[in-house]
């Protein structure tokens, strides 16, 4: 069984999905996850697709470059070997915080803030920023779902950020994710 | 998945309304250290609380790292030492008292609850002992607070008691007369007194409780305050049935919030879990006021006409909410109207919004009741215990809990500033209406019967 990672991207519009999903179950392929967003008016997913042995991975990339051509998408197929990095085959036992950044758009911002996650061995799981502009700092909210591990010192990484956002002038609190989930769901 | 709305209004809960853990409290039962030998008790009831609590700060501390939620205090309570320390002298257990304090500075702990009697229906030698030890106990000790329930909705009021706990009062405030009466405001006369109350003065471990065991009392006025700003602003034609229900979603948020900081604590000291208390309790700081929420729902300040209107619903709004949000919500759960620990409280009293009349009014709906009311120094111990009568029958005949934290402040006359710092704050003293001081209804003494539990009207 050969795997393939799809990516589309492109303006969002009806039938992409229809499009896409029927040319790899006519070629035999499977899909077995898959992701889909839209950042304003921009479509993107990824799909995790299993093909039969003998498919032809050509034809099928083939067969999607015209629907590519058709919808004005960017598609592309890459065979995916599922090989982990050192990381997955050791994760570590980590804690979930969400990092919330407050403050208008900033150049450098996400840069500087991941950057300081990597350093601290913490991991994103989700990023969602919401700028709506105005003067209500809480209209321009950038919201990182990040792992951290145990043996990352908390201080030490709120230290850090506290020196970013006050560089960048921008507010960054750290969080416990049980806060948010034991405050805003009643069924658990 | 979590949306946008929850993830500012719970950051706006923790950054900017002063959302805390205001106390993590371990109750520990020291009916196991009881012993006819004084040296031997004091020992015992040291060992057992430095072990059972030793841990405490650290994992309190380990806890606000993770969560960056502050616990603003770590406190013990411990079974009445009028009962476990009931073959003592009052001198002896003043000695007592001084070994907790000592134990709660080794530890690190603000306080320690429970240099308590139970006397509603008598009083044994033990219990008069404790309550003759109460002025010395706490003038010579720093984080020990007192509290004595004197009356109960199935035993009635006990007026000799009551009689008996205005002469302590008075004394307690004297002995601390520097201070202007400190030793008072960590003593508290009850009715209804609660087993699993976390808050202070009135903290103590019930006959019935576990060993030991973890409760938490949650704060939060501020976001309460915050709430019904919002809300008000989204919807200026909101009316008191959706108020009502935004104060009992925000308590219930609230709620969850201690009760997962609290169950941690628990889980790192390797004991059980009570009680949340979610009570409204103020520090004397902006946004951190109940009396500010008075002021955000529309009234014109604490105290002025609609406050006790608006006292009910707040405190049974909060209560609901609570209820709602844990299985295990204990203690005195509500809002806590405290004089001299409320900005906006202390305010009221001082330009004369607020009288001794009306709060005793509002304690008939609020959860505790006369709560840290700085009065005159000449206010006689006869008259503090009529004070102290009228509030317990209050709580008596409504089976509710009501309390007295009267603090005669020695030398201060009405309108006059008393401060006892940190939460315990700084406020008016206010005017009692004396009239002539002989007050021959309360030497009489005896017990006022209990109240009929039907003709409910």
């Amino acid at each position: 069984m050969n795997k393939a990672l799809i990516s589309v991207l492109g303006n969002d519009q009806p039938g992409i999905m229809a499009a896409v999903a029927t040319v790899i179950t006519e070629h035999g392929g499977n899909i077995e996850n898959l992701s889909q967003t839209l950042l304003q008016s921009v479509f993107g997913a990824l799909l995790m697709v299993s093909m039969p042995e003998d498919a032809q991975c050509k034809e099928l990339q083939q067969a999607l470059q015209q629907i590519g051509q058709k919808m004005r998408l960017s598609i592309h197929v890459d065979p995916w070997d599922e090989q982990p990095t050192p990381w997955q085959e050791n994760p570590p036992e980590v804690q979930p915080y969400i990092l919330t950044v407050i403050g208008p758009d900033r150049r450098g911002l996400v840069a500087e803030v991941s950057t300081q996650l990597a350093r601290h061995g913490v991991n994103i799981t989700n990023i969602q920023a919401i700028f709506k502009g105005g003067k209500n700092p809480m209209d321009n909210l950038m919201v990182f779902e990040v792992d951290v591990p145990r043996s990352t010192v908390m201080q030490d990484l709120r230290d850090a950020l506290h020196e970013v956002g006050q560089r960048l002038d921008i507010e960054i609190d750290t969080q416990h994710r049980k806060i948010f989930e034991s405050v805003s769901n009643i069924s658990n | 998945m979590l949306n946008e709305k929850d993830i500012i209004s719970t950051l706006m809960m923790v950054r900017e309304q002063n959302l805390d853990l205001r106390t993590v409290t371990v109750g520990i039962n020291l009916t196991d250290c009881v012993s006819h030998d004084l040296e031997t008790f004091k020992r015992k009831i040291y060992d057992k609380i430095t072990r059972y609590a030793g841990q405490l700060v650290a994992s309190c501390n380990r806890i606000e790292r993770r969560y960056g939620i502050e616990v603003a205090n770590k406190r013990i309570s411990i079974s009445p030492i009028g009962v476990v320390g009931a073959p003592f002298s009052s001198e002896q257990l003043v000695e007592v008292a001084v070994t907790l304090d000592k134990a709660a500075h080794e530890l690190g702990v603000d306080f320690i609850g429970g240099f308590t009697a139970l006397v509603e229906k008598g009083m044994s030698k033990g219990d008069q002992a404790l309550i003759e030890a109460i002025p010395q106990a706490l003038t010579e000790t720093q984080r020990i607070c007192s509290s004595v329930n004197v009356a109960s909705t199935r035993a009635g009021i006990n007026m000799d008691a009551i009689l008996k706990m205005g002469e302590i009062i008075k004394q307690a405030a004297e002995l601390t007369a520097d201070d202007d009466g400190l030793a008072a405001a960590k003593l508290v006369v009850f009715a209804n007194i609660p087993q699993d109350v976390p808050f202070m003065a009135g903290a103590y471990l019930g006959i019935g409780e576990a060993d030991a065991v973890v409760s938490v009392g949650v704060s939060g006025p501020g976001v309460v305050k915050a709430a019904l700003e919002k809300a008000l602003a989204e919807d200026e034609n909101m009316d008191l049935s959706r108020a009502a229900d935004v104060i009992k979603q925000t308590a219930a948020r609230l709620t969850r919030a201690g009760e997962l900081v609290g169950r941690e604590v628990a889980q790192l000291l390797n004991l059980p879990f009570g009680i949340v208390d979610l009570s409204l309790a103020p520090t004397p700081n902006r946004n951190d006021s109940v009396g500010e929420i008075f002021e955000a729902i529309g009234l014109p300040a604490f105290g002025a006409p609609g406050s006790t209107a608006f006292l009910s619903m707040l405190n049974d709004a909060v209560k609901k909410g609570g209820a709602f949000a844990s299985s295990h919500v204990g203690g005195l759960s509500g809002a806590f109207i405290p004089v001299c620990e409320d900005l906006t409280i202390a305010e009221s009293a001082a330009n004369g919004t607020l009288n001794l009349e009306k709060l005793e009014a509002m304690t008939a709906v609020c959860s505790v009741g006369l709560d840290m009311v700085a009065i005159p120094g000449d206010t006689t111990a006869e008259m503090i215990s009529a004070i102290i009568a009228d509030e317990m029958a209050i709580g008596v005949i409504n089976k509710k809990t009501t309390a007295a934290r009267l603090i005669p402040a020695p030398g201060k006359k009405a309108g006059d500033i008393v401060r006892f710092g940190g939460l315990l704050g700084e406020g008016p003293v206010m005017a009692v209406n004396m009239g002539s001081q002989e007050n021959r209804f309360v030497r009489l003494g005896g017990r006022i019967p209990a109240p009929i539990q039907s003709l409910v009207n």
